[in-house]
């Protein structure tokens, strides 16, 4: 399994990664979470467990089952973390806890090592068997609610150590934080290499004009992607470079305000007819892949965000991508390096307007942009760091590893 | 060609970051946190900025956010004009960057604060040490790896050598300068500015200078046939 990596992985990420499972060999790794499907959390599991297992590791994923009510509870606490004002009863917490204790029963939690993925399955740490227990937050909670955060904590104690996303979500806890990326993996569907066929089947299809340069954001319909904005900026542009936007994304069922924002953007858009608004299936991870390999420019204008994987994928890619200055986007683009990070609607276009205008610098930042995503978002470098960190706490009061 | 009696193997890290939960909105707090923040996360923030992808405006994390976060310019260069490899401890380092920013907040306005969400945050590593297949033990042979190896590779034997390394050197140098006595190949490389170069960039450098070394050596060696 981890040979198919080879060539497209740093070769150094494969030989840690092999010293370390040399070093793990036939140990056992669990992952926690709340759902088998949907989310970049099981996405990325889905992709995982056959590599670890590849590995010599014994690899398994276990996924809680909960009523309504709790799937209610953990919503509320998933926003009350990213910082949205929520009231969550001891009742909730109770029941929150009293899920967690009946599928502490259902699964075997004895492992090696346990990964829980987010708050869901948060207190099964009340149950361990032993083994290294780490708590893994995919979500931005910089700024969270100070109840939330101080009621989780009770658990977070019991960690042996706490995996965030990026240095500023992780929180002043007495345990061992670390701190990793998430990731993409370049053979999936969404990433994989498309033949010209391939290519030129999607771009036909969803009726994309080549003639001229095109433009593309790929995210959800929601405010904080500022589609809005994403029009304006192109606007600003097609005064000096005639070119084509694509706005593409998928309607997404936990999202009830993704309708509203749609018509809006439908609304401002005003039947132009270079700008293409694709509401794509779910699973429609080809045409993405597709869209941005044909894109001349990417953007990712968001006023909010988490990780902003996207960015990522458009930079594994070779596209210079324009980026917001917010959430784990500034990690992914390296200013005036392999990309642009811009704060306005004017800098948005103004940067879009220099890379259409400097094809050959933009190819280059293009070229940069994917060996950066190579040597740092690539799903080896996320599986190294799961096991570096197993080791690491297992090996405590130590800074260097010679492997 | 000569030959070493000890093969140079080349060796990698990565590091995996960790952070202190520790954080600064202004200088005053920086100031003091550079004052008690573990060993490590000094480390982290001055030598090992070398492994990041960055800009060759800045050449340490303190710096960089000096610069680029409070927009501080001035003492952002003067932070960047502090090298690490020129104190004997981390001790005397952390003294120096905090000389640095008091002399600076003495003689200037009240700067501002960081913006929320762009406050400097101490981290620190663990660090991963490995070999990476890969020995070499006369010039061609290094020149061959020298242009293979990743730059993770080039970071540890060019950079985080100068802190393990006895005599404050760099492992290519001193093996060449040692094992293959050419010295002056050695004291070539040895100047070969490390703050003033991205990885890359000092990858291609000590590729082209043992490569000219290489074609001295043919040439010898075909004049004395």
């Amino acid at each position: 399994m981890i040979a198919k990596y080879a060539g497209i992985a740093p070769k150094g990420d494969l030989i840690v990664l092999q010293k370390l499972a040399e070093r793990l060999h036939e140990r056992s790794f669990l992952h926690v979470n709340s759902t088998r499907e949907g989310g970049g959390v099981a996405e990325i599991l889905q992709r995982m467990i056959p590599i670890l297992q590849g590995l010599g590791i014994d690899a398994r994923w276990e996924v809680i089952e909960g009523d309504p009510t709790f799937y209610e509870i953990t919503k509320k606490i998933h926003n009350a973390l990213q910082g949205n004002p929520e009231t969550i009863t001891e009742d909730m917490w109770e029941h929150h806890f009293e899920v967690n204790k009946s599928n502490a029963e259902r699964i075997n939690l004895g492992a090696d090592a346990v990964l829980i993925h987010d708050p869901q399955p948060g207190p099964l740490v009340e149950f361990r068997e032993g083994g290294t227990w780490i708590w893994r937050c995919h979500i931005d909670i910089s700024n969270p609610s100070r109840q939330v955060s101080n009621a989780l904590g009770r658990y977070a104690d019991q960690y042996d150590g706490m995996i965030f996303s990026v240095a500023k979500f992780a929180q002043a806890l007495p345990i061992d934080k670390f701190i990793i990326p998430p990731s993409i993996d370049p053979l999936s569907e969404k990433n994989r290499e498309l033949t010209g066929e391939e290519i030129n089947e999607a771009v036909e299809r969803l009726n994309i004009p080549r003639d001229r340069p095109l433009i593309l954001q790929v995210s959800r319909f929601d405010r904080f992607k500022d589609p809005v904005g994403v029009i304006r900026a192109y606007r600003m542009v097609k005064k000096y470079n005639d070119c084509v936007l694509i706005l593409a994304g998928s309607p997404a069922t936990d999202d009830p305000e993704g309708a509203a924002v749609l018509e809006e953007v439908k609304e401002f858009a005003a039947g132009d007819k270079d700008v293409h608004i694709l509401l794509l299936p779910p699973f429609s991870d080809r045409d993405i892949n597709a869209l941005q390999r044909v894109a001349d420019v990417v953007l990712q204008k968001s006023l909010k965000e988490g990780f902003g994987l996207t960015v990522a994928e458009a930079m594994w890619k070779g596209k210079p991508v324009v980026g917001g200055f917010v959430g784990g986007i500034p990690l992914q683009i390296v200013h005036g390096v392999n990309g642009f990070l811009v704060n306005s609607v004017e800098g948005t276009a103004f940067r879009i307007r220099q890379l259409l205008n400097h094809r050959e610098s933009a190819a280059k930042m293009g070229q940069k942009a994917r060996e950066y995503v190579r040597a740092n978002f690539l799903i080896t470098r996320q599986i190294r760091d799961y096991l570096a960190v197993w080791y690491a706490l297992e090996n405590k009061g130590r800074s260097v590893f010679v492997l | 060609m000569t030959s070493a009696a000890t093969p140079f193997e080349f060796k990698q890290c990565v590091i995996i970051l960790k952070s202190t939960g520790k954080k600064a909105k202004d200088l005053r707090k920086l100031c003091d946190l550079i004052g008690s923040v573990s060993d490590e996360s000094i480390f982290h923030h001055t030598y090992q900025y070398f492994l990041k992808e960055h800009v060759l405006e800045y050449t340490n994390d303190f710096a960089h956010w000096a610069g680029e976060s409070l927009e501080e310019r001035s003492l952002a260069e003067q932070l960047s004009n502090v090298d690490p490899y020129g104190f004997g401890t981390i001790g005397d380092l952390r003294d120096e960057l905090r000389n640095v920013i008091t002399a600076y907040l003495e003689g200037s306005p009240e700067p501002r604060e960081a913006r929320r969400g762009d406050e400097f945050y101490f981290n620190e590593t663990a660090t991963l040490v490995f070999p990476v297949g890969i020995w070499a033990r006369n010039l061609a042979e290094f020149l061959m790896a020298i242009k293979v190896i990743e730059t993770g590779s080039i970071y540890y034997h060019f950079y985080e050598a100068r802190v393990r390394v006895e005599d404050r050197t760099d492992d290519f140098s001193k093996w060449i300068g040692e094992a293959l006595g050419k010295e002056d190949l050695a004291m070539h490389i040895r100047s070969i500015d490390p703050f003033m170069h991205n990885v890359e960039e000092i990858q291609k450098h000590i590729a082209d200078a043992v490569e000219e070394w290489v074609k001295r050596d043919m040439e010898r060696m075909v004049h004395a046939l």
